[in-house]
């Protein structure tokens, strides 16, 4: 008892979470008198499941992406599509910042790579500035239930559901949370009547020239795994060669020389995931032997009953979760203790996956901690109160979003 | 004192080129190899016998390298949310205990993921039918004994710098 609010402090005070995870195993194995050699087994574990190979391959194509032109040119085409409803680029923007995440994974990136373009447009546009801010920063989170998002594949592999399932079942959630935002956005920007131009077949035809080299991604990558020729870890492989040859060969946006320092930043992301990925095999597989699901459940089952006082529960855990916690981090973590809890009480593992990730995305930008927040504020320079304010529209557009997936089952999983 | 400090530095940089290299090489053998696999696979119906399995074990070698990298960059995921609240010269403490705690923690995985590696070399473990398996699964002790010498190293820098990084430890 006494080493876990230990080990939980240490957290608090910014240790390494993976050095934490792997002194509770080493404890715990160590007095179940277990070999500790099972403790590095275990890690070299991570060479044992083909699909990890997945997230390497599309955390680099996504820094490399970001790093060339592509945010340009995808704000152009969408744009061109888009740009004729009212408040266009308002809506423009939330498109474009959800179909950036869902490849890049790593929110944070997208309010990098994108805020810069869309935030100076927007200023000029008129828009008010308190509304770009927040759009920016919540829009950045946008996209995490859209394959082939990173955060989606990690949750199958842990969970031990098919990612072809889960990559269905966010599409409506993820529809729905854009939706209600766009509307919003119109719906807040009445005033600024004019769009950004009428609708041209020559604008659309221009961008979309611009864009051939982009445009074929989407479509090989996502038809490729919707319709079960690739699987996700050729797939990754697909994109990242692609990405590579493109942005480094043929329209040489991303020269050698910047390269190594592009893999380099990706490859600190991949391997602070996977190295907490790896040393919680252990620590996971150790609690469920000593029954810590079933502990839990019988505590819960304690005070609450049905589903739904459950999903109540469980919302209110993940939405703190989210705010202290990355969703990588928390996938891994969490999930394992949580999923057979979950299907107790009925909840279907794809939909807990989809509530679990809409949850998370809102815990970004939950005030007074989330990751997001702190990003953007730094991104834009403004004091973190205006953050706060700013993002708090979205904050319960957002809120209302995950309660309708939560509570709205089929949603997820009417197209398994 | 100063060629001391002056071979430590010239350390240092080789380090950071020799792990950007690692990265680079199996990053991008991986993309390569990989994309040959599928290739094969489709238009020839054919497959390299190793290929899956490097594939794998390079993920292991990434994941040590990145981490090791992190480590470096003092970048590895954490949350800091009681740090802030403690008096300056308490954070710099508390800091100093926990990278020791760290490479701690680092150092002891690196001893028995050796024992790990030295069974499986007595037992003559291979992988891809002929490789020896010690010489795939030697990054582990190598590199989180690299990681315990790196917050070993912040541990003794940390009194001396001034941390204000905005964004903490998080990527």
């Amino acid at each position: 008892m006494i080493i876990a609010i230990a080990l939980v402090l240490l957290v608090l005070l910014g240790a390494p979470l993976f050095a934490v995870i792997a002194a509770g195993a080493f404890w715990n194995f160590y007095h179940a008198d277990i070999d500790l050699q099972a403790i590095a087994i275990e890690f070299y574990g991570i060479a044992e499941m083909p699909i990890l190979l997945a997230i390497p391959l599309f955390t680099f194509a996504g820094y490399l992406l970001s790093e060339s032109n592509a945010p340009k040119r995808m704000v152009r085409l969408t744009s061109a599509l888009l740009g004729w409803m009212p408040a266009g680029l308002a809506v423009v923007s939330l498109v474009a910042c959800a179909f950036f995440t869902a490849f890049t994974g790593a929110s944070g990136v997208t309010i990098i790579a994108l805020g810069a373009i869309l935030f100076p447009a927007m200023q000029q546009a008129g828009y008010p500035e308190k509304f770009n801010l927040g759009l920016v920063t919540s829009a950045g989170s946008l996209g995490l239930l859209f394959a082939p998002s990173l955060p989606l594949i990690l949750y199958g592999v842990i969970a031990e559901v098919p990612i072809e399932s889960l990559f269905l079942a966010g599409l409506l959630p993820g529809f729905l949370m854009l939706i209600i935002l766009s509307t919003y956005s119109i719906w807040k920007n009445r005033a600024i009547r004019t769009p950004l131009g009428d609708f041209s077949w020559q604008e659309v035809r221009a961008a979309m020239r611009e864009s051939m080299w982009e445009i074929p991604l989407p479509i090989v990558v996502l038809g490729g795994i919707y319709s079960g020729f690739f699987a996700i870890s050729e797939a990754a492989a697909v994109t990242a060669l692609y990405v590579l040859i493109i942005d480094v060969l043929i329209l040489k946006e991303v020269s050698f020389r910047k390269l190594p320092s592009i893999i380099r930043e990706s490859m600190i992301l991949v391997g602070g995931i996977m190295m907490i990925l790896g040393v919680s095999r252990a620590s996971t597989n150790f609690m469920i032997d000593a029954g810590i699901p079933q502990q839990l459940l019988e505590w819960i089952s304690g005070f609450v009953t049905g589903e739904f006082a459950f999903m109540v529960m469980l919302l209110v855990f993940l939405l703190i979760l989210g705010a202290i916690l990355d969703v990588f981090s928390a996938i891994v973590l969490v999930v394992p203790l949580i999923l057979p809890v979950a299907t107790q009480f009925g909840v279907h593992p794809v939909h807990l996956g989809i509530v679990f990730l809409a949850t998370m995305q809102l815990g970004y930008i939950t005030p007074p901690v989330g990751l997001n927040l702190f990003i953007a504020g730094y991104r834009f320079d403004r004091p973190i109160v205006d953050i706060y304010l700013s993002t708090l529209p979205f904050f319960v557009f957002l809120m209302f979003s995950v309660l309708l997936i939560a509570f709205w089952p089929a949603l997820s999983l009417a197209l398994l | 004192m100063s060629s001391t400090a002056a071979i430590f530095n010239k350390l240092e940089k080789a380090g950071t080129l020799a792990e950007d290299a690692v990265l680079l090489v199996i990053l991008i053998s991986m993309i390569l190899l990989a994309g040959t696999q599928i290739f094969l696979r489709n238009f020839f119906d054919y497959s390299l016998f190793w290929g899956d399995e490097m594939l794998r074990l390079m993920v292991l070698w990434l994941t040590v390298a990145g981490g090791l990298a992190a480590s470096r960059m003092d970048k590895h995921i954490s949350i800091e949310v009681l740090d802030r609240f403690l008096p300056g010269p308490m954070q710099v403490a508390t800091k100093v205990f926990i990278d020791l705690f760290t490479a701690a923690i680092c150092g002891l995985f690196s001893w028995h993921s050796a024992r790990f590696v030295m069974g499986s070399y007595e037992f003559g473990d291979t992988l891809m039918t002929d490789t020896p398996a010690w010489m795939l699964q030697i990054i582990l002790p190598v590199g989180f004994g690299l990681m315990a010498y790196r917050h070993l190293l912040i541990a003794i820098k940390r009194p001396f710098v001034r941390d204000d990084s905005p964004a903490g430890g998080k990527p």
